[in-house]
Order: C-alpha cells, then sequence, then structure tokens
C-alpha cells in the first residue's frame, strides 16, 4: 500500500490541461509558412527534392496530405520562403484545405454537420485499423489514452469492435493485403458512421504512394470524414481536429 | 569453411564473395552452423539474378560476418533445405522461396511469410490442425482488439491449454525493400524511418551506416555519439512502453499509467533534439541534421533525472507485487536451448540467457569506443523479458549521462559521395528489440541493386509461437506484449 501511494504521488498532475495551447519543443514541424516572395526564376529545389511529391510550383503549395514534415523543403529554398512553424492544429475535413499557400494562416476543420454534432458531439467511439501503417501513427493513437492527454475525458474513445464503434480511424497507405480486411471491419459498423485518416500513408499513400503493393479502392469508394496529416501526427493535433469538428469542448 | 569474412559495415567487392558449387556452398554453410555462427541472411545477390545465391553467417565469438556465395542452375532453383538440422534457418528458407521462386528439399514447414495462404507454385498452404475430443481452434485477426498491427494468428487448443500457435503475418506488406532500390536518396532515409515506426533510429541507423560505408564516408565522432545518445533514447522509451503494456494486461493500472507518463518524458526528449517523437529527420547522409545545444542537454538530463528516479520507484511496486510475479513467472518459457536453435535474438534471447547483442559483439560507431554492459537473465519466461527490459532502462541511462559527459566536439555532418560501384555491406545494428541487419550491394554503376532487411522480428516472432505451447491462451496477450514484436518490420 505504501508502495502504491509513492507512485501515485511520483505521479503527480501530468495531464494537458489546455490542449489548444501548448509550448511544442522549438524544432518540431508543423503547420509550414511560405512567405510571400517569389522564387528565383526557373527554381524548383524543393519540389525536386520533397521526397513524397507533395510540392507544387508557381505559386509554392505545399499538400499536407503528402507531406511527411521532413525539413528537405525548408533546406533547399535558396530565397528560405519555407519555414516550419510550431503550429500542430493541422486538421481539416477536405483535401482542398489541406493544400497549404502563401495566403494560408492557420487550419481547423468545419464544423460536421448538424445531425453528425447531435449523435457523436458528446460520446464518439471509434475502431482503428491498421492497413499498412508501420506503428509510428499508432503508437501516436495509443498515446491518446495515456495520463498526458486523456482523450477520455471528451467522450471521444477507441473500442475493440467496430460494432460497437461510431467510425474507423485508418493509418497506413491500404496495403493489397488489408484492403479486403478494411471494407469488411468498416461494413460491420453500424449507420451512421464516419471515416477517419491519419498520417501521410493514410491520406496519400505518403512515401509508399508509388508501391505496387498498396490497394486503395476502398478510399475512392467512401467519403471521408477527416484527415489528420503528419507523420506520425503528434496526439494533440488529432484531438484538437476531433474536438473543432465535433463543436466539443 | 570458405567464405569472404568482414566485420559489420565493413565494405568489400562483390568479386570477394566466394561462389562455389551446390555442394560446396551447402559442405560450407553447414560447417558454419555447426559452429554455432547464426543465419542472418539468405537472399541471391540480386533479383534478376536468382541463381547466385548468398548466405550471411554472423559468428559471435570473433565479430566476424562470413558471406558464402552459391551457383545454382536458374531453370533448376532448388536446395537441399537446412532446417532439419537447424531450424534457425527454416524462415529464411520460407522467405528466399517465397520471393524468388527457390524449392527447398525436404523442408519440414514451409509456410507463407508474406503473401496470404500460398506457398511455392502458388500451392494452398494448410494451417497445421489438431484432431480429438475437446479440440478446438481459435482464429483471431487480421485486425484484433486494440490500435495495434494486423496479423492473423491460429490458436490449436485443448481447453485452456494452447497446443500450437500459428502466426500468419504479411498484412502490413508495403513493398519497402523494393521501393529503397528505385527510389531518390531523399527517399529513402523517410523509406528507412519508416520499416518499423517504433524503430525509427534503429532502422536508420543500420541505412545510413550501410549507405554511407558504400560511399567511404567517415562519421565524425560527434555525430556518432549523437546517433547512439538518439538510439538508446529510443531504447528507454519502447522498453518504457512495453513495460506500461505488460502492466496493462494484467490490469496493474497504476503501474501501467505510471510507465506510460514517464514514455512520453523519453520521446518528449528525442523531439526536443529532432522535433519529432520518434526520431524522424534526426539522420542524413554522413551524420545528422541535428546538434545538441546546451539548453537541449539540459532539458533531456531533467526528463532522464525523472526517469531514472520514478523507474526505480515503480518497479520496486511492480516486482514487489505477488499477484504480477505470479502472472510472470513461468508463464511463456522458452529454454536457452530451443532459443538457440531456432536463433531467437535480442532481448528475447538476452532473457533466455543467451549473450546476443550487436552493440557488443559486432560493435558499430560509437558503440565501440563508448561499451554497453550486456545484461542477461537465464528463466526465459515472461518476468525475464518484462524485468531485462527494466534493467536496460537504467543501463541506457547510464550511457546516455555518459556521453554527454564526454561530449567529443566537431561536425555533425559529413560529405558524403555516390555509393561505389559493384560493393556490398551488411550493416547490423541492435534496435531495443535485437539486431537489425541491412545487406546492401551495388551494381556496375554505383546504384543499389539489392536491399535485403532483416528485423529483429524475423526470428523472434517463432519464439513467441514456441512460447504459448502448454500455456493458458489467456496468457497470450501478456506473452504477446512481453516479446513486443514488429508487423510492419517483419511484413516490410
Amino acid at each position: 500500500m505504501k508502495d502504491a501511494i509513492k507512485v501515485r504521488i511520483l505521479q503527480g498532475d501530468p495531464i494537458i490541461h489546455d490542449v489548444r495551447n501548448v509550448q511544442f519543443p522549438a524544432r518540431y514541424r508543423g503547420l509550414p509558412s511560405i512567405e510571400a516572395k517569389s522564387c528565383v526564376d526557373g527554381c524548383s529545389a524543393c519540389s525536386d527534392i520533397c521526397p513524397t511529391n507533395a510540392i507544387a510550383l508557381n505559386p509554392v503549395r505545399i499538400n499536407l496530405g503528402k507531406c511527411v514534415f521532413c525539413p528537405q523543403c525548408e533546406e533547399s529554398c535558396p530565397e528560405k520562403i519555407i519555414h516550419f512553424t510550431n503550429d500542430y492544429h493541422i486538421s481539416a475535413n477536405s483535401k482542398e484545405q489541406l493544400i497549404v499557400t502563401q495566403e494560408t494562416k492557420s487550419i481547423s476543420p468545419e464544423k460536421a454537420s448538424s445531425k453528425i454534432r447531435k449523435y457523436f458531439g458528446k460520446s464518439l467511439k471509434l475502431r482503428q485499423v491498421s492497413a499498412g501503417g508501420c506503428n509510428g501513427c499508432e503508437l501516436e493513437l495509443n498515446a491518446l489514452s495515456n495520463v498526458n492527454f486523456d482523450m477520455g475525458r471528451y467522450g471521444i474513445e477507441f473500442v475493440a469492435s467496430p460494432r460497437h464503434a461510431d467510425g474507423i480511424v485508418i493509418t497506413g497507405p491500404i496495403t493489397k493485403n488489408m484492403a479486403n480486411a478494411t471494407s469488411i471491419c468498416f461494413e460491420a459498423v453500424p449507420n451512421p458512421k464516419i471515416i477517419i485518416l491519419v498520417g501521410a500513408c493514410a491520406i496519400s499513400g505518403g512515401i509508399f504512394q508509388n508501391s505496387e503493393e498498396i490497394q486503395r479502392q476502398f478510399l475512392k469508394e467512401n467519403n471521408i470524414d477527416l484527415y489528420i496529416p503528419g507523420c506520425p501526427p503528434h496526439p494533440l493535433t488529432f484531438i484538437n481536429g476531433l474536438l473543432d469538428w465535433l463543436d466539443a469542448r | 569453411m570458405i567464405s569472404l569474412q568482414v566485420q559489420n559495415n565493413q565494405s568489400f567487392d562483390l568479386s570477394e564473395i566466394p561462389f562455389l558449387t551446390k555442394e560446396n556452398f551447402r559442405n560450407s554453410v553447414l560447417e558454419g552452423l555447426t559452429n554455432g555462427f547464426r543465419m542472418i541472411g539468405l537472399t541471391p545477390i540480386k533479383k534478376e539474378k536468382p541463381e547466385r545465391l548468398i548466405a550471411i553467417l554472423a559468428d559471435a565469438s570473433s565479430s566476424m560476418i562470413h558471406l558464402i556465395g552459391g551457383e545454382y542452375d536458374k531453370t533448376n532453383l532448388q536446395f537441399e533445405s537446412f532446417a532439419n538440422t537447424f531450424p534457425q534457418t527454416n524462415y529464411f528458407e520460407c522467405e528466399l522461396s517465397e520471393k524468388y521462386g527457390y524449392l527447398p528439399r525436404n523442408n519440414p514447414w514451409l509456410r507463407p511469410v508474406r503473401k496470404q495462404n500460398v506457398i511455392v507454385g502458388n500451392q494452398p498452404y494448410q494451417f497445421y490442425k489438431l484432431e480429438g475430443e475437446e479440440v478446438h481452434e481459435v482464429a483471431v485477426g487480421p485486425i484484433h482488439a486494440g490500435i495495434i498491427e494486423p496479423g492473423h494468428f491460429r490458436f490449436q487448443c485443448h481447453g485452456e491449454l494452447v497446443y500450437n500457435l500459428e502466426i500468419n503475418l504479411g498484412y502490413q506488406h508495403r513493398g519497402v525493400e523494393e521501393l529503397l532500390l528505385r527510389s531518390k536518396p531523399v527517399q529513402k532515409i523517410i523509406l528507412s524511418e519508416s520499416i518499423a515506426g517504433d524503430t525509427v533510429i534503429g532502422h536508420t541507423y543500420a541505412h545510413c551506416s550501410a549507405i554511407e560505408s558504400l560511399s567511404d564516408t567517415q562519421i565524425s565522432l560527434r555525430a556518432q555519439v549523437i546517433r547512439s545518445i538518439a538510439e538508446e533514447t529510443e531504447r528507454i522509451a519502447m522498453h518504457l512502453s512495453g513495460l506500461g503494456g505488460v502492466a496493462n494486461d494484467i490490469g496493474f493500472a497504476l503501474v501501467s499509467s505510471s510507465y506510460g507518463r514517464l514514455r512520453t518524458l523519453a520521446i518528449n526528449s528525442l523531439a526536443l533534439l529532432c522535433g519529432s517523437r520518434f526520431g524522424r529527420g534526426l539522420f542524413v547522409y554522413g551524420g545528422v541534421r541535428y546538434d545538441f545545444t546546451d539548453g537541449i542537454i539540459e532539458g533531456v538530463l531533467a526528463n532522464l533525472q525523472i526517469i531514472k528516479n520514478d523507474v526505480a520507484v515503480i518497479n520496486e511496486y511492480l516486482f514487489s507485487s505477488i499477484g504480477a510475479l505470479a502472472r510472470f513467472d513461468n508463464t511463456g518459457v522458452v529454454s536457452k536451448e530451443l532459443a538457440t536453435q531456432i536463433g531467437l535474438v535480442g532481448l528475447a534471447a538476452r532473457s533466455c540467457g543467451i549473450e546476443e547483442d550487436a552493440r557488443i559483439h559486432f560493435p558499430y560507431s560509437a558503440y565501440r569506443y563508448n561499451p554497453v554492459s550486456e545484461i542477461t537473465l537465464s528463466s526465459g519466461d515472461v518476468f525475464a523479458r518484462v524485468r531485462l527490459r527494466a534493467l536496460e532502462i537504467e543501463e541506457s541511462i547510464r550511457f546516455v549521462i555518459d556521453q554527454f559527459e564526454n561530449f567529443p566536439d566537431g561536425d555533425i555532418k559529413s560529405v558524403v559521395e555516390k555509393t561505389n560501384p559493384h560493393k556490398g555491406v551488411v550493416s547490423i545494428v541492435e534496435g531495443w528489440r535485437g539486431e537489425i541487419v541491412h545487406t546492401v550491394f551495388t551494381d556496375e554503376q554505383g546504384n543499389l541493386s539489392q536491399y535485403k532487411i532483416k528485423d529483429p522480428s524475423f526470428n523472434n516472432w517463432y519464439g513467441l509461437s514456441l512460447a504459448l505451447r502448454k500455456t493458458a491462451i489467456s496468457d497470450f496477450p501478456l506473452c504477446n506484449k512481453s516479446f513486443d514484436l514488429s508487423y510492419a518490420g517483419h511484413d516490410l
């Protein structure tokens, strides 16, 4: 008993109370900002070096759905117009929102429909499906239930069975070998149901977009409700994305 | 025995590998295995030349890696299996068979590695099946009840006891090795960071060391030390994560959440250094991208101090709890003899009393000058695997603090030239799970022509199967977590 109390006292109060405003490490790479400067004529350094073809030119645009947040574009730009900021609020509910331009100052998903908010605003149960995920995204999703992030306080939890879930969270580029299991799992979720894509691999195939071993048909056939970019996304990006979308706080 | 002997990360010309006749190849490999060498690779020199087979054996006693080449008939890719005498080679033979069409004759158990339910020649694969009264089968997966990667498990049970567990993987197969061959250098590092997202540092370390050896690049001492600090921080973080998982599986919530809290501190230390909680973006060819500043060292040391202090108290509580020990002791036992036969590696091997740690037996970069202590336990059960992780956390913290006290000055990045033509290298790293091997060959232009990755999970999944024999099926989650194996690293 004495040992238990000692352990509990050490635990202290580790929870992050204000998930909206957390000071991230200086080197953390969140929302990129693109300065309103013009590029050197004919320069394509950033898009040439980007490992996931996330950058379009004239003017420079970064697709966060593909971005793996390596800082190679930032390093390669002769004019230093790309800069990764500390902003971890980068979830979106449309692919268009994921395109960062010179005008982009912040990203947050639009509110979900009133029906979704009414159904899931106070309680959302999710089933996670790892479909070729490398275990990076999975670890961060697991971290959501630890004592620091404690997502359960907002009524959002991961459940064991798709039958008990209100939607699925997909990580990984969806391998051929997981394509069937992924759609069977989604079928097992009762209506109304949502799909959340977590990480560059799930959203665009990421670094595996040119692999012959992936099969992304499922994503074409179904409506995607929320995109959480990152490689892997920070747990707070996930929490804030959901809270903004459900308008729950 | 006839072989090319090299050290870890020592590049060699491909023409130095002796290519023997089928018979001499077999005899040489058998001689090595009889001498106690461990198989760490079995792969053709390249996809287009499957008939030129290379076996790679590791000799821990001399710290040497042996490469033995064998010349086969392209129209008749068959060889006599080694697995009847040396079960450790079985899964390598299965992989070779699946990827390149080889038929290992008289192989005791030819099974799929990454494909679903088929073996060589598109033959359907039959799962092992137990028959008799009161016998039943439990099939689980690919999707499990939790946030965990997919895999299919079939338990043949008699009542509560598991008689046989067959593990069928491959659901995470993304074609990493193929992509590594045909991608740009900037993509290769990102790919190696994504082989197993829980072992970012381990795999990227092996990848960068391999490329640097192939291009004759010297890494500064400071960069080497930063890499090893990152490696040990990853080990601390994942061991804490594993201990938390084990505590969770026995319903010990206070302990589980406490380890979880400390893991956050460990991975946040990596984020202080490189911005990513998993160490993504830290490695570049020729060194590291980010240096330690005084402020970052202070932050990391403060975190490590809390971990060191708190882990001692939490360990005391966990390992003196009768309830926990009752679950750990004698559960999921793998004997030293069995572990040696099937070629277990890493923490699973060390908890059976096998001295197996690449940082000591195949030392690389900073570990050549700053050794770590090898820790082994002998009971081979869940207790040993859990206890070992607790002990390794202490040792890794000791190592990191030592590095900060004697931090060498210097640049953190060297210039890297193109990889040399017609060369090869075997790069071994001791990830937190165990031995990671990247074997890389280049062609006449110096482009990568073969890339073979061996994650420690490739060896150890079979260990989990055997640990479950005669064990209650309800102990499966606990045994599984005590091995803590990777699906993505196995499936590639």
